[in-house]
């Protein structure tokens, strides 16, 4: 295992290396150079552009300017953004990386839960109207034009009802007297969720190891404790406030984005399912007199999902690129946004920053996928 | 024998519903198996054996239809059982070795567990003792016990089929039905399974149903035959008595069909032709067509089911006629 992810770890080194290599030409291929920003500018001196080129290392050899971005990459260095002038690159997207990592994973985590468990019971139960509906209105929302849903929902819920708010991130009156800054809280509620979860899984794999008979309770209770616990914390610092705000801004975008993309979770669970119950151990599980439910559960689901799996990971792999629409529909402040700013603006350095992040995340979450198939299917040993 | 039937059969029917019309897969099939006997279900493959042990645990897919008789499990007729009350019968009264053994063996889960898993869902031992149970099962099957925490993929192709034995007799069942277990492995490994599976069978006092397409393995296993062809039992009776004194003409072109295991040659006489499709079966006898004594009764009237000696056949000209009755 050590062996493999050290093997793996040269391979990301090496891909990274590419992928810098890519995107340093493809920006390079574009006619004139990041200088131009500031050097077009008729009113600038043609001393003080000279001095500006010199500054940004245009003027050098493209290979030089080559071996530097490449330095600065491995260095965290990744300059100053144009268009938010002064703040660095590394800044802004350590920022906006946050939101729409936590936005999408939770869509996307949601949405594969619900397309799962909708799968599973529908390769169950053939025929009847549970499959008629969920299959009908799964692949209708999965087909939509996302634009068009997203905007219902945003005039059902947020106009129309006014139970959520219409978008953005947070709302600028609340937060006008806050005696924090959101980022600080946006990251604590990161850290609550990260620690939550790790909690609630170490209590799964523990009984899920040990066949305890309460096992169910021991979950349940967990999670209550946890949620509790959560609460608690939360209340006691003052700043729940603030962090339900966020939560609420939260929900609509959540909300929609599962509406679109359950629909392929499910049919890929329904499809992997009946393929599984045709093995014959799902036949031998059923001889040993197990309930229906230990062999759909226990024995089915449990193999069906592991090509669910390797979907879930490569779609949250394409998390942190932040559907460009979603955002802009939500005006939610994350990458999709930042990049598509960063285009438009021609702030060069933070688009070339943003493509980078999104490399290196998309190549950890590969490395993810891999262990955790390795630990879900025990005949994958590395 | 005293007479202590741990299953009796009566009249079992079974079709499997498709398109094209009914499969008449078992087709008024009756039998009895004592306790601690072992019977021997023997035929050409598409004869139905899947089928009836398939139908004896009740576990069929969902076009195959319970047309009638009954299935008298240690004196509970478990047809009208609903799932509920089957799912109790099954593995704790009958358990099952696969045709597929190879692969009747989940893979994500360790072979101990799934043992455990089969032992959980019949009794609430505690966790400790049945682990202890589960030591017990892999000696009984000569399997080493650091096997227990091991997955199927990392046993051989014997060992799996050792370890689906221990899960089968998890339970202490009092019936087991093993159909086709060996067919998959090569002969050495197949010989000293049978063999183990033997002397477990014997030494615990356990009734069987050996289901195998060959004569010769059920020779070595069985106390009494039957022999199936086109969803029917065409005959029936003690091991010895059938394979010296076949009675159906069926059952002697199998016997001729096959070699013997020990060596003795035969002129493999063959078989002609296939068994028929049972969405259609032939008028009569449904072996008239391949039958080398068939008369124009045969082709036209389903022969009746006479008792010879020990035995039973279903035939108007009987082979070898023994003090028909
Ligand atoms: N689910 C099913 N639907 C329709 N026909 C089936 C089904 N399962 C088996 N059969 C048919 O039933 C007959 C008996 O099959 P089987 O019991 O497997 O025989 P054997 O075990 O003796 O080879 C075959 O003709 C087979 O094609
Ligand atoms: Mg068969």
């Amino acid at each position: 295992m050590a062996k493999y992810l050290l093997k793996r770890s040269a391979q990301i080194l090496v891909t990274l290396f590419v992928f810098l290599t890519l995107v340093f030409f493809i920006v390079n291929a574009q006619p004139g150079d990041v200088s131009n920003f500031y050097a077009l500018n008729p009113d600038v001196p043609p001393e003080t552009r000279e001095r500006l080129q010199d500054l940004f290392g245009v003027n050098e050899p493209l290979w030089k300017q080559y071996l530097v971005h490449i330095r600065n990459t491995f260095t965290g260095n990744f300059g100053v953004s144009f268009s938010h002038y002064p703040r660095s690159v590394a800044d802004v997207i350590m920022e906006r990386l946050p939101r729409t990592v936590v936005l999408f994973m939770t869509a996307t985590a949601l949405s594969f839960y619900l397309g799962f468990a909708l799968g599973k019971v529908l390769a169950w139960r053939r025929g009847g109207w549970f499959e008629y509906t969920s299959t009908v209105g799964g692949v209708t929302l999965y087909t939509v034009f996302t634009p068009w849903f997203g905007l219902m929902m945003i005039w059902l819920f947020a106009f129309k009802a006014g139970w959520l708010p219409i978008g953005k991130f947070l709302d600028p009156v609340l937060w006008r007297e806050a005696p924090i800054d959101a980022n600080t809280v946006f990251n604590q509620m990161i850290l609550t969720a990260f620690v939550v979860s790790i909690v609630v899984f170490a209590v799964f794999v523990i009984t899920g190891q040990r066949r305890m008979g309460n096992a169910r309770i021991t979950r349940i209770a967990s999670i209550v404790l946890a949620s509790l616990a959560v609460v608690g914390v939360w209340f006691s610092s003052g700043t729940a406030v603030y962090a339900w705000d966020i939560v609420r801004h939260m929900v609509l975008p959540v909300v929609t984005l599962t509406l679109i993309s359950f629909a392929g979770t499910m049919l890929l669970t329904r499809n992997s399912m009946l393929e599984t119950m045709r093995e014959d151990f799902v036949m031998a599980a059923r001889a040993k007199g197990l309930t229906e439910r230990a062999v759909r559960d226990k024995h089915v689901a449990r193999n069906a999902l592991l090509p669910v799996v390797t979907s879930f990971i490569f779609s949250l792999a394409f998390a942190v690129d932040g559907g460009v629409i979603t955002e802009s529909i939500f005006s939610w402040p994350g990458m999709g946004q930042t990049l598509v700013s960063a285009t438009l603006t021609e702030d060069l350095p933070l688009a070339v920053g943003a493509f980078v992040f999104v490399g290196i995340f998309v190549l950890v979450a590969h490395l993810v996928a891999d262990i955790l198939y390795a630990y879900l299917d025990p005949r994958i040993r590395y | 024998m005293t007479s202590d039937p741990v299953l009796v059969v009566e009249d079992l029917t079974m079709h499997y519903a498709t398109r094209a019309g009914p499969v008449r897969a078992v087709d008024g099939v009756s039998f009895s198996v004592e306790r601690g006997q072992s019977l021997g279900l023997v035929g050409e493959s598409g004869c139905g054996k899947s089928s009836i042990a398939m139908t004896l645990l009740k576990l069929l897919p969902d076009n195959a239809r319970l047309v009638s008789g009954s299935i008298t499990l240690n004196g509970v007729d478990v047809v009208p059982l609903s799932e509920n009350q089957m799912r109790e019968h099954r593995w704790d009264r009958i358990s099952m070795v696969f045709q597929a053994a190879m692969n009747s063996l989940d893979p994500v889960y360790r072979v101990g567990d799934q043992i455990i898993e089969a032992l959980e869902a019949h009794s609430a031992s505690a966790p400790r003792d049945a682990m202890e149970r589960v030591r017990e099962l892999f000696d009984l099957v000569s399997l080493d016990p650091s096997y227990i925490r091991r997955y199927p993929h990392e046993y051989s192709g014997g060992m799996r089929q050792r370890a689906i034995i221990a899960m089968a007799l998890a339970c202490e069942p009092d019936i087991i039905v093993a159909d086709e277990p060996t067919t998959a492995l090569d002969v050495i490994v197949q010989d000293h399974i049978l063999r183990e599976m033997q002397a477990i069978q014997r030494a615990l006092n356990m009734s069987m149903i050996y289901i195998s397409h060959d004569m010769a393995v059920i020779a070595e296993v069985c106390d009494v035959v039957g022999v199936m062809y086109a969803g029917k039992l065409v005959e029936f009776g003690p091991t010895a008595e059938v394979y010296a004194r076949p009675i159906h003409p069926y059952t002697k072109a199998l016997m001729s069909a096959f070699p013997s295991v020990r060596g003795e040659k035969h002129d493999l006489a063959t078989l002609p032709g296939e068994p028929p499709d049972l969405l259609d079966p032939p008028s009569g006898c449904a072996f008239h067509p391949r039958c080398a004594y068939a008369t124009d009764e045969c082709r036209t009237s389903i022969p009746p089911t006479a008792k010879h000696g020990d035995q039973w056949a279903t035939c108007w000209n009987p082979v070898a006629d023994v003090d028909s009755e």
